[in-house]
């Protein structure tokens, strides 16, 4: 099942830079310092895999910044599931990628 | 860094995004492109403002965009992977309907070379004028044979009918026909009144009725094959002068193939005044009817007195054209027609659509249904239709009345056995994906039937139902049923589709 899915570590790395807030991809490779041809890759089994999905920033956002529009990424309900275990599973993973509520204690 | 470089490296790292994208399916591709397309903006601008022009900057953006052919074949892998865990065609409606539009471009096709379904099939070729009756002895019960002498047919022209208003008469001899004196082979020649192709009507686009006595030579029309054969086709021969025979006559025109839908075939027709017609000789006579001749018309035969000097008691029969240019359309109505009357004889009408509890498809799956049912009925008519033109007009050039009885019965077998296969075949799709059902499982045995049911199961490999078909009907179990799967089912189909 879904839940009991074991992930990889950079899997898990990845959903845990997601769930800190880095929603799209170059954001990713900055915050885990992964390089692109993993990142990217890792991130479309996370989505077929339904733990994370993604929607396309709205243009006239993108139009008022004058940049393009970014791919945004967020984590599913599963994959909130399958982080938990995951950080179970590798304990370091939260102090290397601190989330917002453990940075502001 | 010299500006023009840099210009050349961003164009390369675009070259690179491109050619990896080319990885990507189509439809995933413009999406792809576009993700990278604005994550390498981002990354550039993320360079600090010092290292914005530096080999350093350029180094990392080409990584980064090198790192795209990796993203690419994943996109690639998992797309190859959804299709093989997808389920297959085989059995879905689509390719059913697919199977059935083949066999219907390959019918249609093939009726559009054959040239006895060209000329069947163009209906304007062959009507002649309504209320036509071919006039007969009642000592003859062949309609197609010659019955009425010449004599008869000037007695019978000289004679008050009230139910006749034209008379046409022509008999066929063997005759050599040609452009010059040599010798050539025997055609068969139609020796007619001049009016017989005025009083058959539609011949006025092809033949120049209007000339004819204007020469003061007989005129003759010939047919498409003797124009083909013995002339090369040559437009030029029309008003030209022929020999027919040993008497000199100019063409007229020529009938297209298909146009001559009475009894005998001719090979020409030789147009020649009353006065020339052999009063011995025995031939065809053509009626048209007025309106109080057509009135008496019973099961398309009309009753006329002939009152002829050498029998006073001889006695006509007008007999209707109707029969010989209704055409193949008329036929296959007729042939569907029976075959739906006799549809109920061999396989039930039922679609089979009973089961276990009261969940019901939605009206929008009710509706996909009947349309793909409509959808093959539509198809298996039209491929019944070209079919049995194909079939009955594989070796003929045009009308005859063995085609028709074959255009008829492979019109109603087609119908009748495509109907029985469409009802089959229904009952066996699942209501709710139209995918049939398959890996029959028996169940139960047939010594208990009456403690628990035996049959066959079956199932939709999309996960939606099974489909339970009683060995041995029962009063509590007569006709097969469906058994719609919920949501717990879901993990046995998992990797299928099942949704």
């Amino acid at each position: 099942m879904v839940s009991q899915m074991k992930l990889s570590h950079t899997a898990a790395m990845i959903l845990q830079a997601i769930d800190t807030g880095c929603v799209y991809g170059f954001s990713i490779m900055e915050m885990t310092g992964l390089p692109s041809g993993t990142v990217y890759p890792a991130m479309r089994r996370l989505e077929r895999d339904e733990l994370i999905s993604s929607r396309w920033e709205r243009q006239s956002i993108a139009d008022a910044e004058q940049r393009p529009a970014r791919k945004y990424y967020k984590l599913t309900a599963a994959g909130r599931v399958t982080l938990e275990g995951s950080r179970k599973r590798y304990p370091l993973l939260q102090r290397m990628i601190p989330s917002e509520e453990a940075k502001s204690l | 860094m010299n500006p023009a470089l840099r210009l050349a490296l961003g164009g390369m790292n675009r070259v690179f995004l491109h050619c990896a994208s080319l990885l990507v399916s189509r439809d995933q591709r413009a999406d792809w492109r576009r993700e990278w397309s604005a994550e390498l903006w981002h990354m550039r601008r993320s360079c600090p403002p010092s290292e914005l022009l530096s080999w350093k900057a350029e180094q990392t953006a080409a990584a980064f965009c090198l790192g795209a052919f990796q993203d690419a074949f994943c996109v690639w892998g998992i797309r190859r992977q959804n299709r093989e865990i997808a389920p297959s065609q085989h059995g879905s409606a689509g390719e059913c309907l697919f199977w059935l539009a083949g066999l219907l471009a390959l019918s249609w096709i093939l009726a559009c070379v054959l040239p006895g379904v060209y000329v069947e099939s163009h209906p304007s070729h062959y009507q002649i004028n309504p209320g036509l009756v071919l006039l007969q002895s009642d000592l003859f019960t062949d309609s197609s044979a010659a019955t009425i002498t010449g004599q008869q047919f000037l007695d019978l022209k000289a004679s008050r009918q009230r139910g006749i208003d034209g008379l046409a008469f022509y008999r066929m001899t063997k005759e050599t026909l040609s452009p010059g004196l040599h010798a050539n082979p025997m055609w068969t020649v139609a020796h007619a009144s001049f009016n017989l192709f005025a009083l058959l009507g539609g011949a006025e686009s092809f033949v120049a009725l209007s000339s004819e006595t204007s020469s003061g030579l007989p005129s003759v029309v010939l047919s498409d094959e003797l124009w083909k054969r013995e002339f090369s086709g040559n437009p030029k021969i029309i008003g030209s002068v022929v020999r027919v025979g040993r008497m000199a006559a100019r063409v007229l025109g020529v009938l297209p193939r298909g146009s001559w839908r009475l009894p005998g075939r001719a090979d020409a027709w030789l147009l020649q005044p009353d006065t020339e017609i052999s009063r011995s000789a025995v031939g065809y006579v053509v009626a048209h009817t007025t309106r109080f001749g057509q009135a008496e018309i019973y099961d398309d035969r009309l009753h006329i007195n002939a009152f002829v000097t050498d029998d006073p008691d001889a006695d006509l029969w007008g007999v209707s054209f109707d029969e010989r240019t209704r055409g193949p359309w008329t036929i296959f109505r007729f042939a569907v027609f029976l075959a739906f009357l006799a549809l109920p004889a061999i396989t039930s009408v039922s679609l089979g659509e009973s089961c276990f509890s009261s969940h019901r498809p939605s009206l929008a799956r009710n509706l996909y249904r009947w349309v793909f049912l409509s959808t093959k009925i539509v198809l298996l008519l039209s491929i019944a239709y070209f079919a049995s033109l194909d079939l009955s007009y594989w070796n003929a050039t045009g009308y005859s009345a063995l085609s028709e009885y074959a255009q008829l019965a492979s019109s109603f077998f087609i119908c009748l056995f495509g109907m029985r296969w469409i009802l089959l075949d229904q009952r066996e799709r699942c209501p709710v994906c139209l995918r049939r059902v398959t890996h029959p499982a028996q169940v139960g045995q047939a010594s208990r039937t009456f403690l628990a049911w035996n049959g066959t199961e079956l199932m939709c490999t999309s996960g939606h139902t099974l489909l339970h078909v009683p060995g041995l009907p029962t009063s509590w179990f007569g006709t097969q049923r469906w058994m719609y799967l919920d949501t717990s089912w879901k993990f046995l189909f998992a990797g299928t589709g099942v949704g």
